[in-house]
């Protein structure tokens, strides 16, 4: 016990490069603390909850208005059929974009770290285009790729794109020089660097580039169904719009964040599981 | 006649030339040899250049002026069978002890079946042994430079080269690491260029100490340490002992107060 300690503080005051070689995976303490974490974040839910709730009791704004977490939830008692099938299209057209983006990202990256003449032509274009609202894009995908699915994927997709192509080429970038001369006085290949080194080393900056992504394809897809959509959790928002039905529209709120933190969740814990030398929530 | 040294540094110069045009001159003129199993420490003020000629020593950088000659090759040939030792042991996390030790033969594409016993008889070297399967955030700062230490010896190197491996140890780790390495070097019989800020470091451990002046690094001293071998803690308290470390200050004082 002592001597586990002892070395940790070590570890910590000796390397500078702390990030390669200092983090040490919190694995025994993880089951007592995340248990006490996930309890403190479901009563801060409860607890907002009860604060939405109470407020539109004591305030008793018209139904028009506003509506209690009650009546929300009674909604989607109501109607689960509803809400689970245009969950499924929501969630369908958020994962395509997410992967497809995630793909597409990830080679971008690479490419820029790799391709000096890449980089110079491509990089300050692509910071250019990452400062056009990607929903503003929304209209110009659904006239290329019609009202259907892939509109909306195509809009996650570009939503989800950039901060994995800049989470990509800074993961790599940031590969200590030590290792870098390391491989060359070993006279290591091209490849051997990029296996072994450089693509591992990457990839917790990677994943944090697909947390944030995961929720922002969400966020892409809701926007396509918006625009264009007949179906999924936009188009139920949209439809309740029109029809002044606030417990459908906050039912679907509700829906949307349990399933944008789900994703969340299961990236960050696919991370955590594949590399648990590094806690990669930067 | 080049070929009796492990390292023939020639009249060498290098500069540094930045984007804009402008020229740094970091070394230059600068001539030294090293015979084999020798160990030379190299000290200095900060940014003399020390890092500069480890880096162009291991064709890591590019000289400009000169030439440098391993075992009388030139570098520029490639390079030589040669490892370094840097100030953070940079391993990787997630690999364990034993194959972090292993990552320079998969590199050069040699590692046999044979390369894990020499792997474990090197981290048996170093006190080791046990912690082969372990991860380096087990390991305290010093084990970890000790497997970044076997990992620099598993190619069976020739010249060794150091830039301050013990920069980062608290004193107590530090003065234990000079024991084990004098005893690493020992067994091992290669060239050492042993980059330090310690001055009874350098001395402690070196046949040589080479002091380097800066703006332009060149060598301002270069001195003979005359104590026996296995050296112990004796030397370090010994008359002769202070001397050295103050005429190496004095040197080093000098260089510093031209500039
Ligand atoms: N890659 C580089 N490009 C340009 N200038 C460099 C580069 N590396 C080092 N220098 C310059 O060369 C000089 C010597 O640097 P070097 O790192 O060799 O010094 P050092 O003696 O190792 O210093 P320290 O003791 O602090 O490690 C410094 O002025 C530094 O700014
Ligand atoms: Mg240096």
């Amino acid at each position: 016990m002592t001597t586990s300690e002892i070395s940790s503080d070590d570890v910590r005051r000796s390397a500078p490069e702390a990030m390669l070689v200092g983090q040490k995976p919190r694995r025994r303490r993880l089951g007592r603390e995340s248990v006490a974490a996930g309890a403190k974040a479901v009563a801060g839910l409860i607890g907002i909850f009860a604060l939405w709730q109470v407020l539109v009791v004591v305030l008793d704004p018209p139904e028009f208005l506003l509506v209690g977490p009650i009546s929300a939830f009674a909604e989607l008692l109501e109607r689960p059929g509803y809400f689970a099938s245009n969950t499924f299209i929501t969630l369908q057209e958020a994962l395509a974009g997410f992967a497809l983006g995630t793909a597409l990202g990830v080679l971008c990256g690479a490419a820029l770290h790799y391709s000096t003449t890449v980089r110079s032509f491509l990089y300050p274009a692509l910071i250019a285009i990452d400062t056009i609202p990607k929903v503003a894009l929304a209209p110009l995908f659904i006239v290329w790729f019609g009202f259907g699915f892939e509109s909306k994927a195509f809009v996650a997709m570009a939503i989800a794109f950039f901060p994995l192509v800049i989470n990509t080429y800074d993961g790599l970038r940031s590969v200590p020089h030590e290792l870098q001369e390391l491989a060359r006085i070993n006279k290591a290949s091209r490849w051997k660097k990029m296996t072994k080194i450089e693509f591992i080393y990457a990839i917790p900056a990677i994943f944090s580039g697909a947390k944030i992504s995961i929720s922002l394809a969400v966020g892409g897809a809701v926007v396509g169904e918006f625009i264009a959509g007949s179906q999924g959790l936009g188009y139920v928002i949209l439809l309740a719009n029109s029809q002044v039905d606030l417990p459908s529209m906050f039912a679907a709120f509700i829906v949307l964040a349990v399933i944008a933190l789900a994703l969340f969740f299961i990236v960050d814990r696919a991370g955590r599981k594949l590399f648990p030398w590094k806690n990669h929530s930067r | 006649m080049n070929n009796e040294y492990a390292i023939s540094v020639n009249n060498v110069g290098k500069t540094y030339r930045s984007k804009d045009g402008h020229d740094n001159t970091v070394l230059k003129n600068l001539d030294f040899h090293v015979k084999p199993g020798e160990f030379v420490s190299i000290v200095g003020q900060s940014g003399s250049g020390k890092t500069t000629l480890l880096k162009t020593i291991s064709g890591l950088q590019e000289l400009t002026e000169g030439e440098i000659r391993v075992k009388g090759r030139l570098i520029s040939e490639g390079l030589e069978d040669i490892a370094m030792v840097f100030q953070a042991p940079v391993l990787l996390p997630w690999r364990n002890n034993i194959d972090n030790v292993l990552l320079p033969l998969e590199f050069r594409g040699t590692r046999t079946d044979e390369s894990r016993r020499y792997a474990q008889e090197l981290l048996e070297m170093v006190g080791l042994g046990g912690k082969a399967t372990r991860y380096s955030y087990e390991l305290s700062g010093g084990m970890q430079q000790r497997v970044a230490i076997c990992r620099a010896l598993v190619s069976h190197p020739e010249l060794l080269l150091m830039d301050e491996p013990f920069g980062a140890l608290d004193a107590m780790t530090r003065d234990s690491m000079n024991f084990e390495i004098q005893r690493i070097w020992q067994s091992t019989g290669c060239s050492v260029l042993f980059v330090t800020h310690s001055i009874p470091e350098a001395v402690w451990l070196g046949d040589r100490v080479v002091v380097v002046g800066d703006r332009p690094g060149r060598i301002v001293a270069d001195i003979s340490i005359d104590f026996p071998r296995p050296r112990n803690k004796e030397h370090r308290f010994s008359a002769a002992f202070s001397d050295y470390v103050t005429e190496i200050e004095s040197h080093i004082g000098v260089t510093a107060g031209i500039s």
